[in-house]
């Protein structure tokens, strides 16, 4: 799940991130569920996979690829869930930079992210903003 | 129209698990003497593990169709710390017929014991008509 690192410097609008493929293995699905103690259960009887393990995943395949100075905070995040995937499914997240901007006393950075099935049916999108120290 | 409220207890056991199942091993969230070193003055939980709990909200509300047509636009306000507890409440603002469905549009906060808002946002979701 790693990918070649780039540094927030050389990022610019439109920078595609290397697609990440990952399999939403039960053990990791259970492991989040318990972490954040969600005994629904539609994910155990249906074997539908938490969208929000999806986009867990999904930015875990992201920050392996960014390096964010110290200092950066998470402030918002974007997410619409277009179809359901299941446990055992491959799916692959895409990221690509929608904008580099500064404001005030901060640069702003806006990340789009997709991830799709195998059937390259699309199950989430979103876009995740960070806010960063000038240095 | 309010939601049932969820309240969860953020511990660092559960940062701990969030942190395997989401491999976000940044040392802010499970390093405690890093963490103490740091402007935070010590570890706080993954946004998107709080976030997980408007989701939770959010199913247990409308089951299966949140988790296939959910859309969901959160702010960060505040970070949660092990010990917090965070209330979790929606409310829906506006509900809109559409063909063959009716799209709910809630706004939805997290906040901890000291009613400080950590997360806000706003969630839509289409159930059938």
């Amino acid at each position: 799940m790693t990918q070649p690192r780039i540094e927030y410097e050389k990022l610019t609008a439109g920078y595609e991130f290397v697609p990440t493929s990952f399999k939403l293995d039960s053990r990791m699905v259970m492991a989040y569920l318990k972490a954040v103690e969600d005994n629904n259960r539609i994910y155990k009887e249906d074997k539908i996979a938490p969208p929000m393990a999806i986009a867990a995943l999904a930015m875990a395949a992201l920050s392996s690829g960014l390096d964010l100075p110290p200092g950066a905070i998470h402030v918002s995040q974007e997410l619409e869930f277009i179809n359901t995937a299941h446990i055992d499914e491959m799916l692959t997240s895409y990221a690509r930079v929608n904008r580099k901007v500064e404001r005030g006393k901060f640069h702003m950075l806006s990340i789009g992210i997709h991830v799709e099935n195998q059937k390259k049916t699309t199950v989430i999108t979103g876009e995740t903003s960070f806010i960063l120290p000038l240095s | 129209m309010r939601l049932p409220e969820l309240k969860r207890l953020v511990t660092q056991e559960h940062i701990n698990l969030y942190a395997e199942a989401s491999r976000d091993f940044n040392p802010i969230h499970i390093d405690a003497e890093f963490a103490r070193q740091t402007p935070l003055g010590g570890t706080i939980a993954h946004g998107m593990l709080i976030l997980s709990y408007i989701s939770q909200l959010m199913t247990n509300s409308f089951g299966e169709s949140w988790l296939g047509t959910g859309k969901l636009s959160a702010r960060f306000k505040a970070p949660a710390r092990p010990g917090d507890t965070i209330t979790v409440s929606g409310k829906i603002t506006k509900m809109q017929k559409d063909e063959g469905s009716i799209s709910i549009y809630c706004d939805v906060a997290c906040q901890n014991q000291r009613n400080e808002p950590v997360i806000i946002g706003e969630t839509k979701v289409r159930v059938k008509a």
